[in-house]
């Protein structure tokens, strides 16, 4: 199947509902979901099908010729862009609707397709500097969206900061492009693996990928912009946007000849970032922020995955990595659906309730039945739990570590490293949506807007009901995506053999089918059994007779071990008022956990440069004297240095 | 015949510090005017006669004694500069560095790998006074009649410099320089009157509003 005319029809449908998103929301919509439906069969053609569409377009742009491709490795993203772009879509009609926000939301209409466009532009184009182009209109086209809420000044300084790493990051990949055109003589894109001397540009593509990305020490625009963009906004951020990070490592990963070194780099970062990641996350208590941090540990784990397959191929063995590489693929889609199912879920809290703060909330499991069961079933999805497809991804991405493990070849050893720092991060993970669902939807509500709180509406039912359901299908099925995987893989290898590897996946899904089948038996069973006979009381109910909503636990209880264990790297900031007299007045204990890397690390250097700039600039004074003045120090300097040295 | 040079590259280093330690403007234009004198009858001394040579050293002789201080001092008289200089490093303290420098210019020049023929002559060490002594009353006085005065002395250590390479100097270069030399100090001339019409003031120091 020829993708090029759904291609085109998706490109004009963006571009009219770009156009038509200011006045007409219906007009819109029908543009954005025609153009997420071209964006799919497209890519679900070249997926299904395995071979890549090329095109060659008869003009130039910049003096250079288009050249746009369309492989199974980025047909697996172009998918995810059409399917959370649509999805989100529908959904931001009723939270950010036009009654509410009659500012701003036909600028987030407008600027949401333009997202979704330039985002499927990024994954096709083929040649550096179109790639760029697209990539710095990718960068811009969020920032409305992160910042739609205006009035708000945290969304602000969020949008800020997204702005300022996103262009350090590009900056970064300016000079990537830059030097690959130099080194190769040429724009266009493509296999390098046979000229060992682009090697060390690698690392400037971990750089400025792993900023979008949200790559361990680098993440740190991500959890602001997440938590104070709207909702809809930070599903498509988490879910897709960082996704296009993980597309420029996996990418140029497969492309340029990648050295042990880097590859370990790359799974030390991710193994680091994969555990802390979640341990900040299991530190907040702002909701959304929480979600944050949970897709720095998520793309951790994906790049786990990317850098065990760069493993192997550096040692020569590409076959060695295939697992974990399909893993990884398989962990941007599950990831991008369960986020975004659990961010839109937030946003039904918060636009029910009016706060991300956790603890304010409590109790909407009554309130709320549909948010908060869709939310627990993503939750259960990002803990990774069997039958759902959070397991999938991340069994074949252990099998592949463990397979990678037992080879014996140099660099292996931190497959199996990589493989533990995953375990305990996937019960950080479980403790942490423990923790999460507890506190905010069961108990009992700890304020009066927690209280009043109300279901929300089916136009943001039914988008969060298809990513649930999608979920469970990639969950209970996974040999549905068996042949987009394969294909995927071997589009990556290249010239690797693709006709000997076939996914282990029917096992799975026969333990998978199994399980569910018992769940669902098992469910039926207990609800028999209890139907009639509850008594309803306090979840956190601890045995007093008259238990109030203050007794339950806090989502800061909940998490206070494993602050304790990752103190050194969280850094928490205490304050307390302890009892220390006979006759106290009132005690008080607070812990917060900062920004870290950006507080603690970024803003001090920020600083420091520019305290030296404005000391750099005392120099420019405007007096003559002291100029010439400078002169003679510096030939004066010269001069000691050619007589010292030079003349000889 | 070295020591003739020698005797006269002497007086002008003599001159450096005159120029450093007087505190009236038009003692430190004289300096510079008897100095460009003294130096435009070097070469006469250092070839044979050849009429190239003369006319190379009686138009230095004429523009740096006659033409430029008469410019200088029509400038100070029209645009009624006060007479006084005002020092940012004092007098005695811009004597005593002029003093080191001389010194520390003849020590550098034992060090430099020079032709046998300038070895023992002071022409080395009196360019890098007098370059240094110029920049020193660039960086030390506040008047921009006065910096010009250092120029001149910069550049008298830079044609003392040039004159190591006589032979191979032609004298349309020399002229070129010549009159680069007149033109600047012309310029200057101009501006400090269209300065002092606009500003009222002289002084660089209040001069720096344009700095960015």
């Amino acid at each position: 199947m020829n993708p090029a005319p759904f291609l085109l029809i998706a490109v004009v449908a963006l571009l009219l509902a770009f156009a038509l998103g200011g006045q007409s929301a219906r007009g819109w919509l029908a543009g954005l979901l025609t153009g997420g439906g071209g964006l799919a069969t497209a890519a679900l053609g070249v997926l299904l099908d395995g071979s890549p569409w090329d095109w060659h377009a008869r003009f130039a742009l910049g003096g250079e010729t288009v050249h746009l491709r369309l492989d199974a490795v980025s047909a697996m993203f172009l998918l995810l862009i059409a399917v959370i772009g649509a999805a989100g879509g529908v959904y931001s009609l009723t939270y950010w609707g036009n009654d509410e926000h009659p500012r701003s939301a036909g600028t987030g209409r407008r600027w949401w397709s333009a997202l979704v466009l330039c985002m499927a532009l990024v994954v096709n184009c083929t040649n550096g500097l179109h790639f760029l182009i697209a990539w710095e209109l990718f960068a811009l086209a969020a920032y409305p969206l992160v910042t739609l809420d205006r009035k708000n000044r945290e969304a602000r300084a969020a949008g800020w900061l997204y702005l300022a790493a996103s262009h350090a990051g590009t900056l970064v990949l300016f000079v990537f492009f830059g030097a690959l055109a130099a080194k190769t003589g040429s724009w266009e894109l493509g296999d390098l693996r046979s000229r060992p001397e682009v090697a060390p540009l690698f690392w400037l593509a971990m750089f400025g990928f792993g900023v979008k990305a949200g790559l361990f020490p680098l993440y740190i625009w991500l959890p602001s912009a997440h938590a104070n963009a709207p909702s809809h906004v930070s599903a498509i951020m988490s879910g897709v946007a960082i996704k296009m990070g993980i597309y420029g490592i996996v990418r140029f990963g497969g492309w340029l000849p990648v050295n042990t070194t880097q590859a370990l780099s790359l799974i030390g970062l991710a193994t680091l970032g994969t555990v802390l990641g979640i341990a900040f996350a299991h530190a907040q208590n702002d909701l959304k922020r929480l979600l944050a941090y949970c897709s720095v540990e998520n793309v951790g784990i994906i790049l786990i995955g990317v850098g065990a397959a760069l493993l192997g191929q550096a040692n020569g063995h590409p076959d060695w990595g295939r697992l974990a590489l399909a893993g990884a693929l398989l962990h941007v889609w599950n990831h991008g659906l369960f986020k975004s199912l659990l961010f839109l879920g937030s946003g039904s809290v918060l636009h029910a309730t009016g706060t991300r703060e956790m603890t304010q909330l409590g109790g909407l499991w009554r309130k709320m039945p549909w948010t908060a069961s869709l939310f627990a079933f993503g939750s259960a999805a990002i803990s990774a739990l069997p039958p759902l497809n959070g397991f999938v991804s991340e069994w074949l991405i252990y099998q592949g570590l463990f397979r990678l493990g037992l080879s014996h070849a140099a660099g292996t050893w931190a497959a199996l490293v990589a493989g533990i720092g995953l375990a305990v991060a996937g019960a950080l993970a479980l403790a942490c949506f423990v923790k999460l669902c507890g506190v905010v939807f069961l108990g009992a509500p700890r304020t009066p807007v927690a209280a009043h709180a109300h279901e929300c509406g089916t136009g943001m039912r039914r988008p969060m009901l298809v990513l649930a359901g999608v979920c469970l299908a990639v969950g209970l099925l996974p040999v549905l995506v068996r042949t987009p995987l394969e294909h995927a893989v071997a589009a990556w290898c290249l010239a690797g053999d693709a006709t000997a590897f076939a996914l282990p996946l029917a096992p799975l899904a026969r333990a998978h089918l199994a399980l569910g089948a018992a769940l669902v038996v098992g469910a039926i069973l207990l609800f028999r059994r209890i139907r009639g006979g509850v008594v309803r009381r306090l979840t956190w109910d601890c045995g007093y007779a008259a238990p109030a909503a203050r007794m339950q636990y806090t989502s800061g209880a909940l998490a206070g071990w494993t602050i304790s264990w990752f103190r050194w790297a969280l850094w928490p900031v205490k304050k307390w008022h302890r009892l220390d007299t006979t006759l106290p007045r009132d005690a008080a204990w607070e812990e917060r956990t900062p920004e870290t890397v950006l507080e603690r690390i970024v803003q001090p250097v920020a600083r420091a440069l520019c305290w030296l700039g404005v000391q750099t600039r005392r120099t420019q004074h405007g007096r003559l004297q002291l100029y010439i003045l400078y002169l003679v120090l510096g030939l004066l300097a010269l001069t000691f240095m050619a007589l010292g040295g030079g003349m000889k | 015949m070295s020591e003739n040079l020698n005797i006269f590259v002497g007086l002008a280093m003599g001159l450096n510090l005159v120029a450093l330690g007087s505190s009236r403007l038009t003692s430190v234009i004289r300096a510079a005017a008897v100095q460009g004198v003294l130096l435009g009858v070097l070469p006469l001394l250092m070839e044979e006669f050849h009429w190239m040579i003369l006319v190379v050293a009686v138009l230095t002789m004429l523009v740096k004694g006659g033409l430029i201080p008469s410019l200088l001092n029509r400038a100070v008289k029209s645009a009624n500069i006060d007479r006084d200089l005002i020092p940012l490093v004092g007098y005695v303290p811009s004597l005593l560095l002029g003093a080191t420098g001389t010194l520390a210019a003849v020590a550098v020049a034992q060090r430099l790998p020079l032709l046998p023929a300038h070895a023992h002559t002071l022409l080395v060490p009196g360019a890098l006074a007098s370059v240094f002594t110029g920049l020193v009353l660039l960086i030390g006085r506040v008047k921009a009649i006065t910096q010009v005065c250092g120029y001149l002395i910069l550049e008298n250590g830079i044609y003392l410099f040039g004159l190591l390479l006589l032979h191979s100097t032609p004298l349309i270069v020399e002229g070129g320089i010549l009159l680069d030399l007149t033109v600047a100090v012309f310029i200057i001339g101009i501006i400090v009157d269209r300065i002092r019409t606009e500003f009222d003031t002289l002084d660089t120091h209040k001069l720096n509003m344009l700095r960015e």
